[in-house]
């Protein structure tokens, strides 16, 4: 029987979900910091700055942005590790790939490393990194705990993991305002400034499904990381949650 | 919200390379309050301290004490003083607990402020004046034979 999985709220062929999500990427990716800024009102800037500040990142450290897309979180950890450590940003997807490359130079960081993989297949040795993120990637991932587990394999023992997700608000109120946003104001912004309404139906319908706070934490833990626990940001539309690997 | 304050702190002073917290390494010290719902993780590991709610499955350092006398530990109370008193209930290793203590009485922590989030602004003033009551008070012995000692030098100033 043929495997199947989601792509927002339709079922579709495991093997096809890489392309589609890789055609909704392709579709948006000149004009994704600019939707990000939009249709968050500028908070993901915020999400994305309290995630820096959990990392506990230092000077010298090794850090691995996967489907880090335009390079808002590999140029902030540029920063804060410095000439000595070493930030390689990721992603599935060339034209978002292309597009961090391009604004990582626009605003003058150096020293990042570009790399174009799968988050589930990730090509680097075991124990190789201090810190591994991915931000607003993990939803579009195929195989969800696949890329965790993968992500546990190349973090150093003690290493930290930080993933930035839409998650699920438990304030009745936020989520009818919520739904409504995402379902009737988003795709409708998508078609005015990005001239792309399916893509922006699917980003919402893509939040929906993804696993909740907790089922995201059972998820690390599984992939035997000895601590997780998630901060809820905005009352709960966005989740960070941080994994440490076991020494 | 706090313990990510705390964190960036501890973390803050380590990256100073005032500290070394290298003997600490790999280790998870648990403080708990014993008159007061509120846990912490240390978890330490690469020379950076995590500080988490949640806590792993091994923790190597437990430490049980009320809430008086973990304001006054913060405070600069003498760790072994109170260990001496019964304060404080410790198992595992005392010397990764001191190192702990001395790192966090090196933060710069509005406490009062801290505490009024759960407790209210005058549960907090008053857990802290208790606290330093108790760091007062911590060496009993000391300030007798600091008294005598004074009075032997300058019996007439106690006269």
């Amino acid at each position: 029987m043929q495997k199947t999985t989601h792509f927002g709220f339709k079922d579709i062929a495991t093997e096809d979900k890489q392309d589609m999500v890789r055609g909704v990427f392709d579709s948006v990716a000149n004009k994704y910091d600019l939707m990000n800024d939009v249709l968050s009102f500028g908070a993901h800037r915020l999400w994305k700055h309290y995630a820096i500040n959990v990392a506990n990142v230092k000077t010298g450290d090794k850090v691995l942005d996967i489907a880090g897309g335009t390079g808002d979180l590999a140029r902030a950890f540029a920063q804060k590790v410095g000439d000595s450590g070493q930030v390689v940003l990721t992603d599935i997807n060339a034209a978002m790939l292309n597009e961090g490359r391009k604004n990582l130079i626009d605003k003058g960081t150096c020293g990042v490393q570009f790399v174009q993989l799968n988050g589930e297949q990730i090509a680097f040795a075991d124990n190789s990194f201090d810190c591994v993120s991915i931000a607003f990637g993990l939803r579009n991932v195929t195989d969800k705990q696949q890329c965790i587990n993968e992500m546990h394999r190349v973090l150093k023992p003690g290493g930290c993991l930080l993933i930035l997700e839409f998650s699920k608000t438990d304030n009745a109120l936020l989520e009818k305002f919520y739904d409504f946003y995402s379902f009737k104001v988003m795709p409708e912004l998508g078609k005015i400034i990005a001239n792309d309404e399916e893509s922006y139906r699917y980003l919402a319908e893509s939040i929906r499904k993804h696993p909740d706070q907790e089922t995201l934490k059972k998820m690390v833990l599984d992939a035997q990381f000895a601590l997780c626990e998630y901060h809820n940001l905005s009352g709960g539309i966005v989740a960070l949650h941080k994994g440490i690997k076991a020494q | 919200m706090k313990e990510v304050v705390l964190e960036r702190a501890l973390n803050f002073l380590l990256q100073d390379g005032k500290f070394d917290v290298r003997p600490l390494d790999g280790k998870t010290l648990h403080f708990s309050m014993l008159d007061f719902p509120l846990d912490a993780n240390f978890i330490c590991t690469n020379n950076r301290i995590f500080v988490s709610k949640d806590a792993p499955q091994n923790i190597d350092v437990d430490i049980k004490l009320k809430a008086s006398v973990f304001l006054a530990l913060l405070q600069g109370g003498d760790l072994t003083e109170l260990l001496r008193q019964d304060e404080i209930i410790i198992n595992g290793d005392v010397k990764s607990a001191q190192l702990l203590v001395d790192l966090l009485q090196q933060v710069p922590l509005d406490l009062e402020e801290l505490l009024s989030v759960w407790i209210g602004d005058i549960g907090a003033h008053q857990l802290v004046k208790l606290a330093r009551k108790l760091k007062a008070t911590e060496r009993p012995i000391s300030a007798i034979k600091d008294k005598i000692s004074n009075f032997l030098i300058a019996p007439s100033r106690h006269s």
